[in-house]
């Protein structure tokens, strides 16, 4: 048991080094101030107001369908991207299968 | 009318949902944040312990808290997101010590179906993204890019619908989940995606794992260097990764809690329903798992979050019972145990109800709680007023004056205890043992009263007697310089700090002392036309041991005056009228402004502002002298009555001066009979059990009442019970009880069998108002030939889903269901019979009702939502009458369990407030809180102040007050009306004076009418 428990991790030695433990029967009693922030900066800037995606999971799944049909016509270079491509979207089109809930 | 109604926070929540450790206040502070529902507290890690910061409120129910980092930063940064689908990411803003919003955003979903295992929020070790799953089948991204700034959210489909939990693995290429699951056979597996941020898509994970656990409840992601999962279950613990499978069998636990304990990820404390606290550890050979291993501690609370803090002290926070803050021991206490508790916070959840008693009999009431659960059960008796830790005691009659004096000028603490009497001085000391004994310092006079004394630079004390000013080295503890009155005057008042003194003799002579290092040295003196009654000279500027000013009250014209010092000019004279003198003068400074405060003979405090900008000093002629009187320090104080059970039901019976609960004790040795349900008495002095009736095996306390019935003088006990078997849903047979208390003793006096769980009893019309499964059931008491009693059902009510909570007033009956809101009924004497008057046609579930009035009800339900109804007596139609009229919604963001008529504080019926109706609720989460239904000028005034203090105070996280406050449940979001936020309303008084005059010029009243206004509410609770 020895082996387990022991060498504890130490960000700070000093930390707890002078606690005088409070009567057990007797809570803490140490209650923090209130914040109450009356600053300008618990809105943050503009551009990390974060929205969720407007398009639709379903939909987005469609674009992407065809868009990954349309891209070997293209050219036949990318011939062998789109087809390893091709596998996953076929996870996916299963999880459409079943209702939406 | 009761339409207009205040809710405030008597006592905050105090059940302990999250928490986490992490740099939060700055790069070397160690700092463990937790979460309490709707606030977060940051605390520092200290030598002392641990110091608490701040209590941040949150507009929000907490679902996830987390600290991360992302890279680049020196801080962890604090992500929180909501149980209403809204999240922020807070840092930390050390030169302003301010807490800022980094970003903040909305992640619900028009359409989806709330996940039934609550959210889940998780961080990306690697900060590539936060993952949330909120609804059934979808896992949303919030992805970050290289600068650590968020992007828009996307949805990935979830192919899981029973996900159980959710963790990022570490070490991955790409960042990897895993979810474990339980399938439509209910069989439970993991498996992992990657997430692929591009197309917006799940890849097929490295791994998976099929077949687990049963009860596999919760995933533990392993740091590396050894990465992989620990998947806990109820019988055992899996390790798994792409490469290993290592399991151990463990005692049948349900683990409620982890945390880890090594950076490496090589050992985790697991705590259990039980409250049993583990140690569970990965042995491995290098970066190689070889097995693992699990030794019992000890016993903590039935944690709900476990945080190892730093050297081997750990914070477990719970949810059932109080928090704690433990030391892991490496060797086992006499008890077998390595945990030994250090300290335990108060927590009053879940309080399950409460009842309203005087036990002092002083016209205050006390609020007397079931709480916690399980083996942390508990009763806590709230009452205001404050609680002082007696630390030492002396027993010593006749003191006119004591101060405390270092022993070195800059000892953190105080060592001396000078206590002065009508003709001698001694003095105390702390001794190594903490205990307070007798001391001596050779240069103090200890042979007279002492009027004043003050620790002074250069290691010295002063001392101020009748005849002299003796300055006194704390070293050398003998007298240095001596200054004695002159001869036929003797000092009257005395002050001084670390470098003056400031005395007034008979005749109104005023003197100035400096101190030197062993000198006294008097640089001026002034002649008055009265007597001196009360000086100050504390420093309140720049030089805290230095003071320019002094303050000087006098006999006979009543006044106070400020002198400047060293020349002892006047400054001002400020007359306060009437005929009381002024005892007692203080110049202070509270947030930065300066008061001079001067308490009167009659026990009234004036304060005055100090207008120290300009250089001259002068009494600010802003507005009027304002004068009031010191309210007692009000502050709840709770005792505990840990009971080992969970207590559910409290009733108190005044006449017997019992408690009767209902009770349940949990076995956990033996599996065959694990609950037992009880009725206990209590004696209502020392909470001692004082006689026990065991309720059957499956049945059930749910209801408990003291009452008495017509033709009859006895007090009784009524106990509805249910019969809780495991094959039926709901309850068919359930037994009401009527016990007398004799000699002590719980009598059974009659019982009678009813057809369903009796889940409220009311005393009405000298009858019995049962609620029973779908019925309202009304019994007489009977007076049987044989002369003993009966309980014979007279009529009844039927058409509820489940009618759970009853109220009633007079012959009405107000019935909260299960799933169909409030109704209300009437008791028809001639017909004997009961019918529905109205009802609310909203499907609110409900979990507490009360009556404010004739006609306004009050409703609690499962959403967290308060609101009122109206029964509409003057409408045209039988169909508007028909019709309970919603006429208050406010969304509270707390489960309330019961609601009590009552006042935590004396009311005075003299004063406004005193008028004022009350209602006290108690919560899950342990907050109590008074409802007080205001006049209708008094609404409109803290409305219009209500929505200026929102301009001004604002939510953390970017949250918004008006939001959070909305009436909100799956069908309906509205706009929260005829209920206002205390709480909100009452943080005017903790805003500083600028922020105070903004909103004073918005609302066109003064600060202080504003002040004292928002103080008379204060009042209530």
């Amino acid at each position: 048991m020895g082996s387990l428990l022991g060498d504890w991790p130490s960000f700070d030695p000093h930390n707890f080094s002078q606690l005088r433990p409070s009567d057990p029967s007797n809570p803490s009693k140490m209650t923090p101030v209130t914040y109450h922030p009356t600053h300008d900066r618990t809105i943050p800037p503009p551009n990390q107001v974060i929205s969720s995606e407007a398009k639709n999971i379903l939909l987005r799944h469609f674009y992407q369908r065809a868009e990954d049909k349309l891209r070997p016509k293209r050219a036949a270079s990318e011939l062998l991207t789109p087809e390893h491509r091709g596998k996953h979207p076929r996870a996916s089109t299963s999880a459409s299968n079943t209702p939406p809930c | 009318m009761s339409i207009w109604n205040y809710v405030v926070t008597a006592h905050k929540p105090t059940n302990v949902t999250h928490s986490c450790v992490g740099n939060f206040t700055g790069p070397q502070e160690l700092n463990l944040i937790i979460a309490k529902c709707t606030r977060i507290e940051i605390h520092l890690l200290t030598p002392q312990g641990l110091q608490p910061m701040l209590d941040v409120p949150i507009y929000g129910r907490i679902a996830t808290l987390e600290l991360f980092r992302p890279h680049g930063e020196a801080q962890d940064l604090l992500f929180i997101a909501t149980e209403r689908y809204k999240f922020c990411v807070l840092q930390w803003d050390p030169e302003a010590a301010e807490v800022i919003t980094r970003a903040m955003g909305d992640v619900s979903d028009r359409i989806g179906r709330p996940t039934d295992n609550g959210q889940i929020g998780i961080i990306d070790p690697d900060c590539r993204l936060i993952g949330l799953h909120l609804y059934d089948g979808l896992f949303k991204v919030i992805p970050f890019d290289n600068k650590g700034q968020l992007k828009e959210a996307f949805n990935i489909r979830l192919e899981e619908l029973q996900v159980l939990d959710i963790k990022f693995l570490y070490g991955c290429p790409r960042p990897t989940i895993i979810v474990l699951y339980q399938d439509n056979k209910d069989a439970r597996h993991v498996k992992t995606y990657e997430v692929a941020l591009k197309d917006k898509d799940f890849v097929e994970g490295p791994w998976s794992q099929n077949n687990l656990d049963n009860g596999a409840d919760l995933l533990i992601p392993v740091p590396p260097p050894l990465c992989g999962v620990l998947i806990i279950g109820e019988e055992t613990i899996v390790y798994c990764s792409a490469s290993a499978f290592k399991a151990i069998p463990i005692r049948p636990s349900i683990t409620r809690a982890y945390g880890r304990v090594d950076a490496d990820g090589s050992r985790y404390l697991l705590g259990d329903h039980a409250g049993l606290l583990h140690l569970l550890v990965i042995t491995h050979e290098k970066e190689k798992v070889t097995g693992l291993k699990i030794e019992l501690l000890g016993e903590t609370s039935i944690a709900s979050t476990i945080s190892y803090l730093d050297n081997a002290f750990v914070y477990v926070g719970s949810s059932y019972g109080d928090s704690q803050l433990i030391k892991l021991n490496l060797h086992p206490d006499a008890k077998g145990s390595y945990v030994e508790v250090l300290e335990r916070y108060v927590n009053l959840g879940p309080i399950v109800d409460f009842c309203v008693v005087d036990l002092e009999r002083q016209g205050q009431g006390q609020v007397v709680t079931c709480s916690g659960a399980y083996k942390d059960g508990s009763l806590r008796i709230v009452r205001n007023g404050i609680g002082i830790n007696e630390q030492a005691s002396v027993e010593l009659q006749g003191i006119k004056g004591m101060w405390s004096l270092r022993a070195a000028t800059d000892d953190p603490y105080d060592t001396f205890l000078v206590v002065s009497f009508i003709s001698e001085t001694r003095i105390l000391a702390m001794n190594l043992e903490d205990e307070l004994e007798e001391t001596e310092i050779e240069g103090f006079c200890s042979q007279v009263q002492t009027l004043f004394c003050h620790d002074a630079m250069y290691n010295q004390l002063v001392q101020v007697t009748s005849s002299s000013v003796r300055l006194i080295s704390s070293t050398s503890r003998e007298l240095q310089n001596e200054w004695n009155a002159p001869s036929g005057y003797s000092i009257n008042v005395a002050t001084a700090n670390a470098t003056q003194v400031l005395l007034a003799t008979g005749g109104g002579h005023l003197v100035y002392l400096e101190i030197g290092d062993g000198i006294l040295t008097e640089v001026k003196h002034a002649q008055l036309e009265y007597e001196v009654s009360c000086l100050d000279m504390n420093p309140i500027g720049e030089n805290p041991n230095y003071s320019q000013l002094a303050a000087v009250g006098m006999w006979t014209d009543i006044s106070v005056r400020l002198f400047s010092i060293p020349d002892m000019n006047l400054v001002t004279k400020e007359n306060l009228g009437g005929e009381i003198i002024p005892r007692s003068v203080l110049l202070c400074s509270f947030e930065g402004i300066s008061y001079l405060l001067c308490a009167l003979g009659d026990g009234h405090l004036l304060n005055f502002l100090l207008n120290m900008s300009t250089g001259d000093l002068a009494i600010a002629k802003e507005g009027e002298l304002t004068i009031g009187t010191i309210d007692d320090i009000q502050k709840l104080h709770i005792r505990s009555i840990p009971l080992g059970e969970h207590a559910r039901r409290i009733c108190h019976q005044e006449q017997t001066r019992t408690f009767a609960i209902c009770s349940l004790k949990y076995n956990q040795s033996n599996s065959e009979e694990a609950e037992m349900h009880f009725i206990r008495l209590l004696d209502d002095q020392t909470f001692d059990f004082i006689s026990t009736y065991p309720l059957d095996q499956y049945e059930y306390g749910c209801s408990i009442l003291s009452c008495s019935f017509s033709d009859d003088f006895n007090v009784y006990y009524c106990v509805g019970t249910a019969y809780v078997m495991p094959e039926e849903n709901e309850p068919s047979k359930g037994r009401i009880l009527v016990f007398l208390v004799e000699d002590q003793k719980l009598q059974l006096i009659a019982e009678k069998e009813t057809k369903g769980a009796v889940y409220s009893l009311n005393a009405f019309n000298g009858k019995l108002l049962a609620a029973i499964n779908q019925k309202i059931q009304l019994y007489k008491w009977m007076l049987r030939d044989d002369g003993t009693h009966e309980l014979q059902s007279e009529c009844g009510h039927h058409g509820h889903i489940l009618a759970l909570y009853v109220q009633t007033r007079g012959d009405f009956i107000v019935v909260g269901d299960l799933m169909k809101s409030i109704s209300l009924l009437i008791y028809k004497h001639e017909e004997g019979a009961i019918e529905e008057r109205a009802r609310d046609y909203n499907a609110n579930w409900m979990s507490a009702v009360e009556i404010l009035d004739d006609d306004i009800y009050l409703g609690a339900e499962n959403n967290f939502n308060l609101f009122t109804v109206r029964k509409n007596s003057d409408g045209a139609t039988d169909e508007e009458r028909g019709r309970l009229e919603v006429v208050g919604e406010y969304h509270l963001g707390e489960f309330i369990n019961r609601f009590r008529h009552g006042s935590l504080v004396m009311r005075l019926l003299d004063s406004d407030v005193g008028q004022i109706p009350t209602v006290i609720f108690g919560t899950v989460n342990g907050v109590i809180g008074v409802i007080a239904s205001l006049p209708n000028e008094q609404y409109l005034f803290f409305e219009k102040l209500q929505s200026n203090l929102r301009k001004v105070i604002k939510g953390v996280g970017g949250l918004s007050h008006e939001q959070w406050r909305s009436f909100y449940n799956e069908k309906k979001t509205v706009d929260a009306k005829n209920f206002l936020d205390g709480d909100l309303i009452e943080s005017f008084l903790d805003l500083g004076r600028i922020r105070m005059e903004e909103i004073s010029k918005a609302m066109g009243a003064s600060v202080e009418e504003l002040m004292k206004r928002v103080e008379e509410l204060t009042r209530l609770h």
